[in-house]
């Protein structure tokens, strides 16, 4: 009888803890998962206000094959950190576009840029051979088209 | 003698009570400090240079986007200009795609008009699936 409830008392007392041992594993996974995933952006921010279109799509492209193209409000272009004129674009542009083929140009440009801004980028791009262009766009959702 | 290997003892462990409390911490931070910085937008494939293709009027659908917005639509030769607002282009294009699949669309941009605009007028062109859009100035 003694022995019986011993041992019911024993089992109850196992069981009355939830085991932490293993949180600190836990926690370390989800940090090594954060920190390997977690990108330190190399280009400084610019001040750019995107345009919004509901076909706005993920681009399968690799970050390393992606070329951004910054146009502020004020028409000032900017490639990986350095302002150009638009008549240079080509010539930066061509030898960036021989290294690596695969190279898709991502034109961040401020929605209210003059449209003339935007067709000298795209045929400086295009005498640099560089066709394959992106126009960065924010998902527009229906419910603010509609306000519109 | 006693004395001593009761002090002795409670030091012999590294204590690991605050280890998911650090590995938390360190979890939040980068938590907080991730952006998943997506690459997404409307992507288009431009002609390339000096390899321009000739084109019959009567399959293209010209948007002439103006300053304020408004498009103009010309269909081919026809000199019938249609205003329209962006948002009915994907409907247009979708009507006019049916009665001709080999149908182009030529946005044409005014040079003063913002960029937004044309992106709207882009963004409703694919909406619409169309593949075939060619951007261009408009005198």
């Amino acid at each position: 009888m003694a022995m019986n409830k011993g041992g019911l008392k024993r089992k109850s007392k196992a069981a009355s803890e939830i085991p932490s041992s293993s949180l600190a594993d836990m926690a370390f996974l989800l940090l090594i998962f954060f920190m390997v995933t977690t990108t330190f952006r190399k280009e400084q921010k610019r001040d750019v206000v995107f345009p919004e279109a509901e076909a706005t799509e993920k681009l399968e492209q690799p970050r390393k094959d992606v070329l951004h193209v910054y146009i502020e409000s004020d028409g000032s272009i900017f490639i990986n950190d350095q302002l150009y004129p638009t008549d240079q674009v080509s010539n930066v542009v061509a030898p960036l576009y021989a290294a690596n083929t695969a190279m898709v140009v991502m034109l961040r440009s401020d929605r209210d840029v003059p449209y003339a801004t935007i067709d000298q980028v795209l045929s400086e791009l295009q005498a640099a051979g560089a066709v394959r262009v992106a126009f960065y766009t924010n998902l527009e959702q229906r419910m603010i088209r509609e306000r519109r | 003698m006693t004395l001593m290997k009761k002090k002795g003892r409670p030091n012999s462990e590294i204590p690991t009570a605050s280890m998911a409390d650090i590995a938390f911490l360190l979890l939040v931070f980068f938590l907080v400090t991730t952006v998943f910085d997506e690459e997404r937008g409307l992507s288009i494939v431009l002609p390339e240079a000096q390899n321009e293709v000739e084109v019959s009027p009567k399959n293209i659908l010209f948007l002439m986007v103006q300053p304020d917005g408004i498009v103009n639509i010309q269909r081919g030769e026809n000199p019938q200009i249609q205003p329209a607002r962006a948002s009915e282009i994907s409907a247009i294009w979708r009507q006019e795609f049916a009665n001709n699949p080999n149908l182009i669309a030529a946005v044409k941009t005014a040079p003063n008009a913002p960029y937004r605009f044309m992106v709207d007028v882009l963004d409703q062109l694919q909406s619409a699936g169309a593949d075939k859009i060619s951007l261009q100035v408009l005198e």
